[in-house]
Order: C-alpha cells, then sequence, then structure tokens
C-alpha cells in the first residue's frame, strides 16, 4: 500500500488538531437549550417539567414544552436566564404559576426562585431547606424542614411571602419535616411527614389559621403524610407513606377537618381534575383514577410496567402527563396520555428526576440561537379531517356538535373536527338511524396484519358484565380515493361485522327524515331535532338496518354487546373490541375485496330503537387512531 | 548463572533480612546510590512490574500526600474533593476505588464501614516507598488476604539506617505554603543494640483551606454569561500524626518489627458548590490509631514462616453545622483485630509454594447523638485462606498461580457460602542478556459489601453479594541501559518503557439504586462494566557532563470503561462517570551535583485528565471538559559535616486553571509550598 505524502502529511495534521482541539480545555460553555419535535398533537398553551437533579450535582432544569407546536425544549430556564451563576440550583422541588408569576421552590439552593411566565428570572427569596408551595389572597406560603431559627425538635416552619413585594412577611412554626400544603376556606393545611426520624415518623397535618397565622391544631391522618391536595367538594386528599415496613400507606380524604374515607394503595403522586383524581402507585406501577364525588373507582386506568420509576403525575384537560424517573441518575421521560381512553400519545426526554409539572397558558418559542432539532416528518395518528357529516334525527343532533345560526355543513364538519380530530378526546352523535360522518386521515391507512384502525365511542358494560351493556352500534364503509381528488365520492365497502350475515339484517333499508316530523322532542332536550344546517325539508338516508338489540337485564335497560365489528359497541380501553381490519371489507354483493390502503372512513348509526328512559340509541364517535402509524 | 539469578530472587524475597549489621556499610552505601536511581532497573525481575517511586524521585516530586503522588501511576484515577482536608481516593483500572486494597508496611488498611482510604491522610514525609501492583504482588510470599484485591499500593515508611558507630540520626522540617499550610515534621532514629533500632516520627498539618475559586461562563457567541470568583470555606483542616517503630534484624535471616500509628484530624467538609450555596457546615473528626507487627525468619534456606498482626481503632464524628439543613451528629467507632499467619517453602530451587491464613473481626459501633438511643453494633469475621505456587523455568519463563478462599460472615446476616479466586501470572523473557519481558496475568477478586452497603438506615440491604472483578492483563517490558558509564559519571543512560493491555469486566456491581415510592435508595448488586485499557510508560535517565542528570517520567493511559448492565438503560455502553477516555503525566527533572557534593535540582510536571462525564449518560449535560496542571519544583542540598540541609520550592498549578476533578468541587489555582529540612 502506498500512501502519498500529500495525502499523509495533511490528514495526520488534521488528527493531531482534531485530537488536541479536543484534549484542550476551551471555554466553559453556558448549558445549551435543545428543542425537539415530539408531537403534532396540539393541546393550549405550555407546560413546565421541573426535573430535581441529585443533590449535590446542581442539575435542577427547568424544561418546557410548547403544547401547541409539539415542540419540546430541555433546559429553558438556562436559555432564558444565561447569566444566572450556576444555572438554577440543586434539586427543584416544586413549580407552581400564581397571579401571572411562575414560582419554583430549588431546595438545596434554598431559595424560592419567582419568574415570570416565560421563565425570566425576576428575582429570588432565600429560604433554607424549602420544600413545596400553595397560594391564596396574593400570598404564597412555603414549607421548609427547617425554620428561621433553628428548633432543638427539628421543627419546620411555613413562611408567607407576599407576592406584590416579594418579600417574607410571616412565619409559622408547624410538625416535623412539612412537605405539601394546601389553602382551604381560609385555612392553611400543612402535612408533617416527619420524613427524616425514620421509625418516628410524623402523622398529622397542621392547620393553620390565615388571619392568625397560627397553628390552630393538628389533625392526625395516618403516618408519614407527604402530599396533600384539594377537589372541587372542599375536600382534601392526602398521601400517607406508613413507614415502608408494617404500617402500610393510604389515601386519606378529609372533609371539614375529619377523615371521611381511606383508600388503602400506596400514593407516590397525586393529581386532581375535575372531578377525577389519580393516584399514582408506584410500587405497582400504575396509575388508578376514582370519582372524587363518591369515591367509586373509574375504569380509566393505566398500567405502567414499561417504566422504571414512576414519579411524577398531572392531570388535565384531555390529557394526563405521567413521569418515569428511570434510576434517578439519569434522564427521564415525560409521558403524554389521552385522559378518553388512556392511549399513550406522545413522549419526551427530560432531565434528572422529572418530578413537578405546572400548565401555563403561553406558549412560547425560543430564541432564534438556539436548535430545532429537525425531525422526518412524522403522520398523526388520528383523524386530521372531517369530509361529511349528516346525522339521522335525534336528541343529541345540533348539540353534539352545538349548531349555530347561520352555521353550513362544511361549519358543521370543521365543528366535528374540532371535536374528534387530532384525538381532541370530545365526542360527535350520529343521531337517529342512518346518520353518518366520513372522516380522513394525513395519509392513507394501511392494510396490514391483524386490525387497522380504532374508532372511539362512549359504549360501556353494565357493572358485573360483558355480555350486556350501553351499545350504539354503528357500521364502517371504508374507501380508496380512486380518482385522486381528495374526496370521498369513490366507492364505499363495508366492513363485516358478526351481524352481517345475520338473516334479521336488513341490508337494503332507508328512512326520510323531514322538517315536519320534528316532532318528538323528550323533556331533556328540547332543541330542534332536525339537522338546522340542511335547506332541504326533507333527506333519507340508505343503509344496513341491525335487528334490536335492546333487553331487560335485571331491571335495567340495556343492550346486547356485539362480537366485533361495530362501532360505540365496546369501551374504549378495550383495544380489540374498539378496532376494525381492513380485511373485512366487502362490496355491495357480499363479496370480500382487497384494499392494500384506504383513504375515507364512514361510520354510520346501524340501529333504530328510541327507549323510553334515554331516547333513541345513536352512535357516538370520539375520534379515531391509525394503530399501525410511524411503526 | 542460575545460582546467581537464585541469590538476587533471594534478596529480593528477603529484602529486610539481607540487611545484616555486618553488611551494614556496604548496604548502606547501596542504598544511597538507589535512592538517587531510577528504580525500575531492579524491578524488571519482578513477574508483575510494579509502578514505583521512592526515596528522592518522590521527594521530588510536587506532592503532599500519598494521593497526589498516585497521580504519576499510570492506569489510576484520583478522585480529589479539593484542598488539603479534601477527601482523596484512587481508582485503579476502572474497577472502582473499592477495588484496590491499600497496604501500610505490608498489613492492609481497613475501613470495613465504607471500604474507602483516603489517601490525603497520608504524608509523604515519612514514606520511602510508594508501589502499586495490578493484579497482587510478585512474591508469593504473602498474607492470604494480600492475594484478594485487584489493584494493591503499598505504602513503606522509612526504615532506619546507621553507618558503622553512628548511633542517632534526626530530621526536622518545615513546610509552609499556601491558603496558611503550616507543616512541620520532626523524627528521630535511634540504634539501641546492633540489631535493634527505634524510629519516631510526628508530624502536623495546619490549613485553613480558603481558596479562591472561579466559575466562568461564556454564551455560544463567547460573551462572558458569568463571571463569580468566590473563597472556598469550611476547608480548613488540623492534624497530627505520630508513628512510632521498633526494628529488630537478628542472624542473616530473622527479624521483627513492631509500628504504631496514631492519626487526628479535625476538618470541615467544604461540600458542593452550587446556586446560592457558597459555604457549608459540615465538620468530621477523625482518630486513627492502630498497632501492628511483623515477625519473619527462614529456616534451613527453605522454609520462611512470617507472622503478622495488627489492631486498629478507628473514630469518626461527623457533625453538622449548617442550619439551612436538618441537625445531624454521628459517631462511628471501628475496631478490628487481624492475624495472618504465611510460610513458603522452597521446594526445589526453581519451585517455590506458600500456603497462607489470615483471620480478621471487625465491628461498628453507630450512633445517632441526637436521638439518644443506643448505639447500634455490627461485626464480622473474615477468613482468608491462600495456596501459590511458582515456577522459574531457566532464565526464560515464570509462572506463578495462585488461589484464594473468602469466608465473610457478617454477625447480623446469615451465613455466606466461601467465595474462591484463582490468579495465574506469567513472565516469559526470551532472551536472557537482553532485559525484555512479556508478562500476562488473569486473575479474579471479590469487592465484598461495607457495613454500610449492607446495613446503613434505610440504604442498607443485608441481601447483598459480593461484587466480582475479572482481569486479564498482558505486558510488554523493555529495559535498556548503559550502566558503566553511569559510575564514571561519563554519558550513561538507562531506558525502561513498557505497555500493558488489559480488559476487565466488574459484575455484580453495587450500586445505591432508588426502591418504590419516595426519595429513597437502597443498595443492590446491578451493574456490569466491562472496562477495555492501555497503560503506557516510560522512565528515563541520562547522565550528562558536567555531573547533570536528567530524568524523564512518562506515563499515558486509555480506558473505554462502559456500562453494560441493561440494552434498556439509556446509558447503555456509555463511558462510566469520572472515567477519562485519556490522561497521563510527564516529569522532567533536572538535577545537578557540584564537586563538594551539593544537589540541586528543577523538576516539572504535567497532569492532563481528559474528557469524561459525570453521570452515567454521557450527554452534554453531564459533559466534563479535560483538566490540566504544570507544576515546578526547586530544590538544593547541602552538606555540612554530618548535616544536611534542604530547601525545596513547588509552585503547584503555574497558571492557576480553574478545574474541576469532581463536579461542583472547585480545585486551587495557583499555589506554592516552600519546605527547609535539616537531617542529622
Amino acid at each position: 500500500m502506498h500512501i502519498s505524502r500529500k495525502i499523509l502529511i495533511p490528514s495526520v495534521l488534521c488528527i493531531l488538531y482534531s485530537v488536541l482541539l479536543t484534549a484542550c480545555r476551551g471555554d466553559e460553555v453556558i448549558y445549551p437549550t435543545i428543542g425537539t419535535h415530539v408531537t403534532d398533537d396540539a393541546q393550549k398553551g405550555g407546560l413546565y417539567i421541573l426535573c430535581e437533579g441529585n443533590m449535590g450535582s446542581n442539575k435542577a432544569r427547568l424544561d418546557y414544552m410548547n403544547l401547541e407546536s409539539g415542540d419540546y425544549y430541555s433546559n429553558w430556564y438556562g436559555a432564558q436566564n444565561p447569566k444566572q451563576v450556576k444555572e438554577m440550583g440543586d434539586v427543584g422541588n416544586d413549580i407552581q404559576l400564581y397571579g401571572g408569576k411562575l414560582y419554583a421552590v430549588i431546595n438545596c439552593s434554598h431559595k424560592l426562585e419567582i419568574m415570570n411566565r416565560k421563565a425570566q428570572h425576576i428575582t429570588h427569596i432565600d429560604i433554607s431547606n424549602c420544600r413545596y408551595l400553595a397560594f391564596a389572597n396574593g400570598k404564597a406560603y412555603v414549607s421548609a424542614y427547617v425554620g428561621s431559627v433553628a428548633d432543638p425538635d427539628m421543627l419546620g416552619s411555613v413562611y408567607e411571602v407576599d407576592t406584590a413585594s416579594l418579600e417574607i412577611t410571616r412565619e409559622v412554626k408547624v410538625g416535623h419535616q412539612p412537605d405539601e400544603l394546601c389553602v382551604l376556606n381560609n385555612r392553611l393545611y400543612v402535612v408533617n411527614s416527619g420524613g427524616y426520624l425514620t421509625d418516628r415518623y410524623d402523622s398529622t397535618v397542621s392547620v393553620i389559621d390565615l388571619k392568625t397565622f397560627t397553628e390552630i391544631r393538628q389533625i392526625p391522618v395516618g403516618l408519614n403524610p407527604t402530599r396533600i391536595r384539594k377537589d372541587s367538594h372542599n375536600r382534601l386528599w392526602v398521601c400517607c407513606q406508613g413507614n415502608y415496613k408494617d404500617v402500610a400507606p393510604q389515601v386519606v380524604v378529609l372533609q371539614d377537618e375529619s377523615v371521611v374515607h381511606r383508600i388503602d394503595m400506596p400514593c407516590a403522586n397525586i393529581s386532581i381534575y375535575d372531578n377525577t383524581v389519580g393516584i399514582l402507585d408506584a410500587e405497582n406501577k400504575e396509575l388508578k383514577t376514582f370519582s372524587t364525588t363518591d369515591f367509586t373507582p373509574y375504569t380509566l386506568h393505566l398500567t405502567l410496567s414499561t417504566y422504571e420509576h414512576p414519579y411524577g403525575l398531572l392531570l388535565a384537560e384531555n390529557r394526563m402527563y405521567v413521569t418515569d424517573a428511570k434510576n434517578y441518575v439519569s434522564s427521564g421521560v415525560l409521558h403524554c396520555y389521552s385522559y378518553i381512553n388512556g392511549l399513550e400519545l406522545w413522549q419526551a426526554k427530560t432531565g434528572d428526576i422529572p418530578g413537578h409539572l405546572c400548565l401555563v397558558p403561553g406558549a412560547y418559542d425560543l430564541y432564534p440561537d438556539t436548535t430545532k432539532q429537525d425531525t422526518p416528518v412524522v403522520y398523526s395518528p388520528y383523524i386530521k379531517r372531517v369530509y361529511e357529516y349528516l346525522p339521522g334525527m335525534g336528541q343529541f343532533v345540533n348539540e353534539l356538535p352545538k349548531y349555530a345560526e347561520g352555521d353550513d355543513a362544511e361549519a358543521m364538519c370543521r365543528k366535528c373536527e374540532a371535536a374528534i380530530a387530532n384525538n381532541a378526546g370530545k365526542m360527535i352523535s350520529l343521531g337517529g338511524w342512518g346518520g353518518y360522518v366520513t372522516f380522513g386521515f394525513d395519509h392513507a391507512v394501511e392494510n396490514k396484519e391483524g386490525r387497522d384502525i380504532q374508532i372511539l365511542g362512549n359504549a360501556f358494560y353494565m357493572s358485573g358484565s360483558t355480555e350486556y351493556g350501553s351499545s350504539e352500534p354503528g357500521i364502517v364503509l371504508v374507501s380508496c380515493d380512486d380518482n385522486k381528488n381528495g374526496l370521498p365520492d369513490d366507492t364505499w365497502y363495508e366492513l363485516k361485522g358478526c351481524l352481517y350475515d345475520d338473516p334479521q339484517t336488513n341490508h337494503l333499508y332507508q328512512k326520510t327524515y323531514t322538517r315536519a316530523g320534528d316532532t318528538l322532542q323528550n323533556p331533556f332536550h328540547k332543541q330542534p331535532y332536525y339537522p338546522q344546517w340542511i335547506a332541504a325539508d326533507e333527506y333519507t338516508l340508505t343503509g344496513a338496518l341491525l335487528p334490536p338489540q335492546s333487553v331487560t337485564v335485571s331491571g335495567q335497560n340495556v343492550q346486547r354487546i356485539l362480537d366485533f365489528g361495530y362501532v360505540d359497541n365496546k369501551p374504549n380501553t378495550d383495544l380489540e373490541g374498539t378496532s376494525f381490519d381492513i380485511s373485512w371489507a366487502v362490496d355491495a354483493d357480499g363479496q370480500p375485496v382487497s384494499l392494500s390502503t384506504i383513504d375515507f372512513v364512514r361510520v354510520y348509526n346501524a340501529v333504530a330503537e328510541i327507549l323510553e328512559t334515554t331516547g333513541e340509541l345513536s352512535t357516538e364517535v370520539a375520534g379515531a387512531i391509525d394503530l399501525h402509524c410511524n411503526k | 548463572m542460575v545460582k546467581r539469578n537464585i541469590l538476587i530472587l533471594l534478596v529480593a524475597l528477603c529484602a529486610h533480612a539481607a540487611f545484616a549489621e555486618n553488611e551494614a556499610d556496604t548496604l548502606y552505601s547501596r542504598f544511597r546510590l538507589e535512592e538517587v536511581e531510577v528504580s525500575a532497573r531492579a524491578l524488571t525481575k519482578d513477574i508483575i512490574i510494579p509502578q514505583t517511586l521512592k526515596g528522592a524521585e518522590l521527594q521530588r516530586l510536587n506532592a503532599l500526600s500519598v494521593a497526589d503522588a498516585l497521580r504519576y501511576f499510570s492506569g489510576v484515577q484520583l478522585k480529589d474533593y479539593g484542598g488539603v482536608g479534601g477527601i482523596k481516593t484512587i481508582n485503579v483500572r476502572s474497577m472502582g476505588s473499592q477495588h484496590t486494597a491499600v497496604y501500610y508496611n505490608g498489613v492492609q488498611l481497613g475501613n470495613a464501614q465504607n471500604g474507602q482510604v483516603d489517601l490525603g491522610r497520608f504524608s509523604l514525609d515519612n514514606m520511602e516507598e510508594i508501589q502499586l501492583f495490578n493484579g497482587q504482588k510478585s512474591d508469593i510470599f504473602q498474607s492470604a488476604r494480600e492475594f484478594g484485591a485487584a489493584g494493591n499500593v503499598y505504602l513503606t515508611t522509612r526504615k532506619p539506617y546507621f553507618k558503622t558507630g553512628e548511633r542517632v540520626h534526626a530530621h526536622a522540617k518545615m513546610r509552609f505554603g499556601s491558603f496558611a499550610l503550616a507543616n512541620p515534621n520532626v523524627g528521630v532514629d535511634v540504634k539501641l543494640t546492633e540489631g535493634l533500632s527505634f524510629t519516631f516520627d510526628a508530624e502536623y498539618v495546619y490549613s485553613n483551606g480558603k481558596y479562591p475559586f472561579r466559575y466562568r461562563r461564556v454564551l455560544p457567541t463567547g460573551e462572558t454569561a458569568y463571571d463569580t470568583t468566590a473563597v472556598r470555606q469550611n476547608g480548613d483542616i488540623n492534624a497530627v500524626r505520630t508513628e512510632l517503630g521498633l526494628h529488630h534484624y537478628y542472624r542473616t535471616t530473622g527479624f521483627w518489627r513492631l509500628h504504631a500509628y496514631n492519626f487526628w484530624s479535625e476538618r470541615g467538609v467544604p461540600g458542593a458548590i452550587v446556586n446560592n450555596v457558597w459555604r457549608n457546615g459540615e465538620r468530621l473528626w477523625d482518630r486513627n490509631t492502630f498497632v501492628q507487627g511483623q515477625w519473619q525468619d527462614e529456616w534451613f534456606n527453605r522454609w520462611s514462616t512470617r507472622v503478622l498482626f495488627k489492631y486498629a481503632n478507628d473514630f469518626t464524628h461527623y457533625k453538622n453545622y449548617d442550619e439551612r439543613l436538618l441537625p445531624s451528629d454521628n459517631q462511628y467507632l471501628q475496631q478490628e483485630v487481624y492475624l495472618s499467619l504465611a510460610n513458603k517453602v522452597r521446594i526445589f530451587n526453581w519451585w517455590d509454594a506458600s500456603l497462607a491464613y489470615d483471620y480478621q473481626f471487625n465491628t461498628l459501633a453507630r450512633e445517632n447523638l441526637l436521638l439518644n438511643a443506643a448505639p447500634e453494633h455490627f461485626s464480622r469475621h473474615s477468613h482468608w485462606l491462600s495456596a501459590a505456587t511458582a515456577f522459574n523455568i531457566k532464565e526464560y519463563l515464570r509462572l506463578q498461580a495462585s488461589v484464594l478462599m473468602t469466608q465473610i460472615t457478617n454477625v447480623q446476616s446469615p451465613m455466606s457460602n466461601p467465595k474462591i479466586t484463582p490468579g495465574i501470572f506469567v513472565s516469559f523473557r526470551p532472551y536472557p542478556k537482553i532485559d525484555l519481558s512479556l508478562n500476562a496475568f488473569y486473575k479474579q477478586s471479590y469487592r465484598y459489601p461495607t457495613f454500610n452497603d449492607l446495613y446503613y438506615t434505610d440504604l442498607g440491604n443485608a441481601d447483598l453479594r459480593p461484587e466480582l472483578a475479572r482481569q486479564h492483563s498482558v505486558e510488554l517490558a523493555y529495559t535498556i541501559s548503559n550502566q558503566k558509564s553511569k559510575i564514571k559519571n561519563n554519558v550513561g543512560y538507562e531506558i525502561s518503557a513498557s505497555a500493558s493491555y488489559y480488559y476487565n469486566r466488574v459484575t455484580d456491581k453495587i450500586i445505591a439504586y432508588p426502591k418504590g415510592q419516595q426519595f429513597r435508595w437502597t443498595m443492590l448488586n446491578l451493574g456490569t462494566v466491562k472496562i477495555n485499557g492501555v497503560d503506557a510508560k516510560a522512565d528515563m535517565s541520562l547522565s550528562l557532563p558536567l555531573q547533570f542528570v536528567l530524568r524523564t517520567r512518562l506515563n499515558y493511559t486509555y480506558q473505554k470503561a462502559i456500562d453494560v448492565t441493561d440494552p434498556n438503560d439509556t446509558y447503555y455502553g456509555h463511558q462510566i462517570p469520572y472515567i477519562p477516555w485519556h490522561s497521563g503525566s510527564v516529569v522532567v527533572s533536572l538535577d545537578w551535583q557540584s564537586k563538594r557534593g551539593d544537589h540541586y535540582g528543577l523538576t516539572y510536571s504535567f497532569i492532563y485528565v481528559g474528557e469524561r462525564y459525570c453521570q452515567q449518560e454521557n450527554t452534554i449535560y453531564n459533559y466534563v471538559q479535560p483538566w490540566y496542571t504544570h507544576d515546578l519544583s526547586l530544590y538544593g542540598e547541602w552538606q555540612i559535616q554530618r548535616w544536611y540541609l534542604k530547601a525545596n520550592l513547588e509552585i503547584n498549578n503555574l497558571l492557576g486553571q480553574d478545574y474541576e476533578v469532581i463536579q461542583n468541587y472547585p480545585m486551587p489555582k495557583q499555589n506554592v509550598r516552600c519546605t527547609l529540612a535539616v537531617r542529622y
């Protein structure tokens, strides 16, 4: 082998140079902020993710997710505040938005960091060993493991900070190692964990009168309470960790300062939205939800078996956010789930120990100088467009979605999109028999092995049964854009369900709805049942009519749950039961057809039954998912 | 030829015994000669060639403690939290600091509580030699326990030597330096009878630890983001060390010695510098006391016996005065009793075999002074039984094999099964007249869980298994010299160079892992690390005309130490924390001897530690830049009759680099030390 000197010398120099370049110490550049596009699931506003970082590592990191653009920014605080000496600090422990300002508790930097909504530093307040935050009446309340004067019994304190002057105004001594706190009816409730007193954990909630800022009493709740949240019924939910030995963890519910309910389960984190409380069980790796009204468990339940250590939790409108802290010394993951069916929508890599989540109204982008990593084109697995919407007359017509004066068919399609496209998680009603909706994705759906599309509804089983429940079956039609005009005006094929060959199924049914016949209003739904955006005074729908499904079981009016092949027939949590295989397609003669991809999906209500108690059976559609997208 | 070889071997094996009284004069001059020479020459006789720093070379380095000196060895990474008082531990060939055993005059220094030996505690003032053996010491005549560690650091303190007619040697030293360093040292050696001598050495160290450090960060545009200089707080140290030794050589083969050691210190724990925290308030008091003895003799020129014993009593008190944190006040008392019996027999002139048994009893009493609870007690019994053999086939091949059985029973845990670990060492020297050798070894060793790993409140896990390290290493070593001309003070040289490649695998690594809910940790046998490394070193000494001697010492280490625990981890295949891919050092010194015998010398040293990551995951947020320091030292030594005077000036971190060895623990910028010593 011969290498000419001309090549050899420059290449050796080049290698030497690159070795020297990495071998030498350069200026220490601040940590970068990196933006990554993680999802097309557009929601409102933004989400802050406070990553704790390990003690002594000075790696508390504030990340930000722009929920509208789907961009995730790591080290957002660094970009907003590059001149903060030694960055955000050591161990981020809580973050909340109040009065247009963002407050973060940085535990081992002993400070309350105060920022604007964009996380630009305003000031900080020194509070030793501060832990958690609560707000009321223009004041911030901060719990701390130590008071301004060291207590011989190691009691902690709560500080009051005026959010206008940004100064500490008052301090009150509470129990051992106070953690979370919240304000209800002008009283402050602080959990005293005693977490640093192994085998002598505390078990109380301190009640502080906000007028006098004195402790009125301590309510015994359970061993080692660490979290406290209030719900919309003025109740307080307290997570007690037990002693990790013989005393088991539990969730305790307080009303009027006395215990009204207990749930025996581990509770690493808790979040309440509307009438739902989510409790994160890190030991068994699952998220359970309960009603805050009557404490009954909801069917919505996430199995987090792929997690290493479930840690942070936030329930919000339409979405649930859960974090995985992994082994606590490497980066974590933020997962986002749909509220409707518990399906995972996206995930993003976070800093170390993503623990605390905070929604903000603003959707921000970064300065131009930060790098936003390009990601390949990502198709959305969710409905992109609704092409047609024509319900049969019924009690939810003109309501789901809501008709407004002047809306035409096109406007109603856009309203349907707002409800069911992009995994928005809301619902539309197809009204009486034959009513339909036609939708498509931002790509053609492939016919692969197994089921291809999941279509969501609002069916559920009756208690203790999977044979009966609320089923309002709709038939699915699919079509390919053969003429390539982008419109659903091609041949439709029916996806053959279990009742297709039933002799009682009428495949050539049709029904005409007239404006004059719109006189059957029930006491609950008094609006017109005739679609108001239709100019004509009558319209005719055609299709198949399934045999009657309603039966009376244990005195309840319910429907038979069909085996397979119908929308709004099984609960959304049953992935297979709500999914459809394009291979089921048959032509008008009932002969199977082989479709490799489809562009349009139509769902129509296939039953014509009106029940005394609940009105007519009408298929509801709450969204659809291409099960193969990006796989 | 064979006979001469054996003679050399004998001298090497029974080095102490060889200092027979009637040969004192010649041996003394030999010692004097060795003191100023690079020592590699004699050591190529070893099957495992140790890295050695001794005598004058050790004194020439810019080093205050043993930890500082170990930075000049290849394959070694030093963890240094900064300042005189900061904890300093070493990690040999990336296997973890607890796989390295440290021996003080042949007996291991233990810490059953956390398995860490703070090498910053051992000053160089009383040190004669520091050696690092990868695998194990060449000599099969060793205590059983010495077969048990993956890396071995031997610290040997000064032994007394007397010329005929001399009865007393004494020395006194005073060192001053930056950050209010004051470090006096006195010592005396007394010959009591012809064979019996006594040594005493005492040292005091004070430093306020207040060194300036600077954090400067720039924006990607180059504009300064922030630039802050502060002074390190709570890094002060007050320490007193006293040592007593009694040595007795009798006949030509036997000797015994007793050594008593006491170290007391009070220091601040300076802590991590993080946002809004510029000082910490933890204080640490240490008292380490031990008495150890050794007796050794040989019979019929064939049978050697050595007995070792030790009693150690270590007290640690840790108290937090930082009012921002929850108070803590903990006290630990450790005690250790150790006994060892080793025998070696020469079966033939070319075949040796040895058998050794060691027993150790450790206790730990832990007391939380805030809780007013009774102290908790933990204890363990350890037994080691070793068998080893060594063959020499002519001059070409030397072979050693050893097997160690270890049984460690923690009284508070169920009985554990004994573990058996083998080791095999080969040295091949193809040409008798050329000092070229090819050495290789394979060895297994266990790191046992410490009391903290097993029983630390809430964190300990009594079910831990020991952590296993498997080492494979090959080495090529070559020495070339032209010694005759050195004696004539003409141009003479000696160059020795060696390169090793090693592959290590550490399994069942004991790590802290979060458990269940909340922020709680436990210790688990979770972790596998694969290490591929190359150590290369070259020593050269060159005698120049006009009585100049130039010496260089080069070291380079490449290590790829990756985490291969679980392919699902985000850090799978990543370099483990704080292990640089590249590191090395250069020492160049020039000495000059005047006609009347005065010595002058200038030493320059450069230490380089390359880029690395501070956490498991190799992301830009965990990246740590390389650091490197330039140090200079200048000395002069004058003889006035029987008095030797020495002055030494050291300048460390000459260019004032702002660096951290451990993240958030800033190291000192430029600093100076000045030493004045007198020896009689």
